[in-house]
């Protein structure tokens, strides 16, 4: 049913016997793939899944969870891919909020070829209606809310940037791609899903290993890997290797900002690759690419020029249009983008039309950007309470959300510290009225947040956090004396 | 001092500075919980590995085998063979 494209590719190569995934050290070929996709299939049927009507797939990221989004897709049933690490409170509330029948998972990982050990709980929510305009597949965005925003992706928007995906980056029939990302974020629609169509190789990163410099080493080096998409994490983690990976013909960096002295290293790490900066999110996938010219550089790469058929405007606090250079809101119109989110308050505020008087509808990306005099887009940041942890947009005052609702919290101020490894990572200032510790408080958040968005460290006190002048929670005196005591620390 | 306690002295020491090592019970959820990060789990098995002279680099271990302090030690403790419980 859903992204027949995808299904017929599969079916298509499954005639041969070239490799589709490489999963810790087995190669599934096309035909042990659809295979199992097709057992899948046949289970769903059996537990009584009913086309249309959504399941929700909370499976770690494997050759069988490929499979299994496959075999939803053989079956007719969108599958919502939901992050792994998300709390049981945040599943439950994504179940009702998009009507899934069941929730899946893989129990057992199969053989290759093999019946996928299927986990299927039945939800119970009654079966309403079918989820609007047949998407080929439902992303959740991994913000730090209880309540991730449900994106039906479009099938037309998903089989034209697969058709972009391969044509940019020359993907085709036996080409080796890397796969970090999780199953459940956009990344996976260029490094696993345009692979598939095109007849590609994927290698899955387990998730277990993917800050292990060294086997993502290995991986990129006997596999062969050609195309590597990732965050500045994984690329970082294999710069630092001290290899030359001579197989790379394209490197994509995407997510997050990539250190500059990470970037310098790249023209002996990755000798034979393209380097690209490629900027998106999930409501509307990719829009802007920038190939990298000058390595040797201490500005943050450019986002640089819409990617064909994309539409942008900057636009100033006004609502009027910056034309030329200037400072703004960047709001995008892709041939890939979604048709809104599940939630048709959410697409109100976010997808608009008749913006500065342009056809069509466009997104608010939210993020702030600089057109510089010769065109190019630079990321100015965003707005002060949404970060980037590990790649993962995280909204600081949904954590500090969830902190207050503890009994024990009387005031809670969640500040992002730059960090060496992780970029940024989250510090919290919490006042107590009671000698809860930072165990129970972790305890909590993990409940309703995903991992990344659980601070990584706490300060616990019993007197008033930190005021301005103003009487607001002073966050540049938290950020500041929690950096000063690390580094006495140090 | 107890080879669980040694653990949990280091885990609260380097990760949750707040919380005295008694304070850590031996099947807290360090993982979904988010003491130990992805990022702090490759130091955690060095020091594991030095302190209780195990060779965990090459053992085939999973993140699952430190998800908490009861695991960690019984992991140290099948790698070394010896399948007493926990002191």
């Amino acid at each position: 049913m859903w992204s027949s494209d995808l299904l017929r590719a599969v079916r298509a190569h499954a005639g041969g016997e070239r490799t589709a995934v490489y999963d810790r050290g087995r190669a599934w070929s096309y035909r042990q793939l659809w295979e199992t996709a097709r057992g899948v299939a046949g289970e769903l049927a059996a537990v009584g899944v009913v086309p249309g009507r959504p399941v929700l797939v909370n499976a770690k990221k494997s050759a069988g969870a490929v499979a299994l989004v496959l075999g939803c897709g053989i079956a007719g049933v969108p599958a919502v891919l939901v992050s792994v690490d998300l709390g049981a409170d945040a599943v439950e509330l994504l179940v009702e909020r998009t009507g899934s029948t069941h929730v899946l998972g893989v129990d057992v990982e199969p053989e290759p070829g093999a019946v996928v050990g299927l986990r299927a709980r039945a939800t119970g929510v009654a079966v309403a209606e079918a989820m609007p305009g047949d998407p080929p597949l439902v992303l959740t965005t991994s913000g730090s809310t209880g309540a991730p925003k449900v994106v039906p992706l479009s099938r037309v928007g998903v089989e034209r940037f697969t058709d972009w995906a391969a044509t940019t980056f020359g993907i085709g029939a036996g080409t080796v791609v890397l796969n970090y990302a999780p199953l459940n974020f956009d990344l996976t629609l260029l490094d696993i899903w345009a692979t598939l169509v095109a007849g590609g190789s994927v290698v899955l990163v387990d998730p277990d290993r993917a800050a292990d410099g060294r086997h993502l080493a290995e991986l990129v080096a006997a596999h062969q890997v050609e195309v590597v998409q990732a965050v500045p994490l994984c690329l970082r983690l294999l710069a630092a290797q001290e290899q030359r990976f001579e197989s790379v013909r394209q490197v994509i960096t995407t997510g997050d900002v990539l250190p500059s002295a990470v970037l310098a290293t790249f023209p002996t790490v990755f000798p034979n690759a393209a380097v690209h900066n490629l900027y998106g999110c999930t409501e509307t996938n990719d829009s802007f690419l920038h190939t990298v010219t000058d390595f040797d550089t201490t500005a943050p790469l450019p986002v640089g020029r819409p990617i064909d058929g994309v539409r942008a405007l900057v636009l100033d606090p006004d609502g009027t249009e910056i034309l030329g250079a200037g400072r703004g809101e960047l709001l995008v119109s892709t041939p890939f983008q979604a048709d809104g989110y599940l939630d048709p308050d959410l697409t109100a505020a976010r997808f608009v039309t008749g913006v500065a008087g342009h056809d069509g509808v466009f997104y608010r990306t939210g993020d702030i950007v600089r057109r510089d005099a010769d065109g190019l887009l630079h990321l100015d940041g965003r707005d002060d309470f949404h970060v980037k942890v590990r790649g993962v947009r995280t909204n600081l005052q949904e954590v500090e959300h969830v902190l207050d609702q503890h009994p024990d919290v009387s005031e809670v101020a969640v500040v992002a510290i730059p960090d060496l490894e992780a970029g940024l990572r989250l510090h919290a200032a919490v006042r107590v009225d009671s000698d809860i510790n930072s165990l129970a408080l972790r305890a909590h958040c993990a409940k309703s947040l995903p991992r990344t968005a659980i601070p990584s460290s706490f300060e616990i006190q019993q007197s008033a956090l930190p005021r301005t002048s103003t009487g607001k929670v002073d966050r540049n005196a938290i950020s500041r004396s929690h950096q000063e005591a690390r580094k006495a620390h140090v | 001092m107890s080879e669980t306690h040694a653990i949990k002295v280091y885990i609260t020491t380097s990760f949750a500075p707040d919380v005295s090592p008694d304070e850590l019970g031996d099947d807290y959820d360090l993982l979904a919980n988010g003491v130990v990060e992805s990022l702090h789990l490759l130091r955690l098995i060095a020091w594991l590995g030095e302190r209780f002279e195990v060779n965990l680099e090459d053992a085939d271990v999973a993140p699952e085998d430190f998800r908490t302090v009861a695991t960690i030690h019984r992991t140290i403790a099948e790698l070394r063979g010896v399948a007493t419980a926990a002191r």
